[in-house]
């Protein structure tokens, strides 16, 4: 049995699949011609807001914005 | 895209290309940069997936799961060769092991851009 075979380079690196599968979407969106290019840059944009829920209230939220990678 | 009854779809899988028509095992495969190819009849319409999973089920249906997939055409080929020159020099500049796998992607993605507009 080989428990650690094969593991791919960017999981090896520290990476997750989430964040591979987003760079990889990234790279992609930023070959397209126009008017998709555009198009796909509303796509990237990544926006939402946290709260952590202490005795059933939330608490202050924290918003998170991701904003694309050139 | 959507629900459609088509002959066979060929998907880019990590293992390799892979060609499923009705009838295929039950199989979840993950997906790699690349073309996917939906043929129907005579029709072959091509798609550039991003990554993601296929997902085949019994009853051959089978679920195609990519952040982006897009049409062959809207792919800008000078962009192609502009980003495999910057990641093939970022990665001999690369020095972290996280660098170096986010060059690995780009020129991998970049590649599989290549070769899906040239092939």
């Amino acid at each position: 049995m080989a428990p650690n075979a094969a593991v791919p380079f960017w999981r090896a690196a520290g990476m997750t699949y989430i964040t591979y599968s987003n760079i990889c979407a990234n790279l992609v969106r930023n070959c397209l011609k126009e008017p998709y290019k555009t198009e796909a840059l509303t796509r990237e944009k990544v926006h939402f807001s946290i709260s952590k829920w202490t005795d059933g209230k939330p608490e202050k939220p924290t918003i998170r914005s991701d904003s694309p990678e050139e | 895209m959507g629900l459609a009854g088509v002959d066979m779809v060929i998907v880019p899988a990590t293992t390799g290309q892979m060609g499923v028509l009705p009838g295929h095992v039950a199989t979840i495969a993950e997906l790699k940069p690349g073309v996917l190819s939906v043929h129907e009849g005579n029709e072959t319409t091509k798609y550039f997936v991003s990554s993601g999973f296929v997902f085949i089920h019994a009853n051959s249906f089978a679920d195609i799961i990519a952040v982006e997939a897009v049409p062959l055409d809207q792919i800008d080929a000078n962009l192609v060769q502009k980003g495999l020159v910057e990641f093939t020099q970022k990665l001999s500049s690369a020095t972290t092991d996280l660098e170096k796998a986010e060059a690995q992607i780009g020129i991998d993605v970049h590649s599989a851009l290549n070769s899906a507009l040239t092939g």
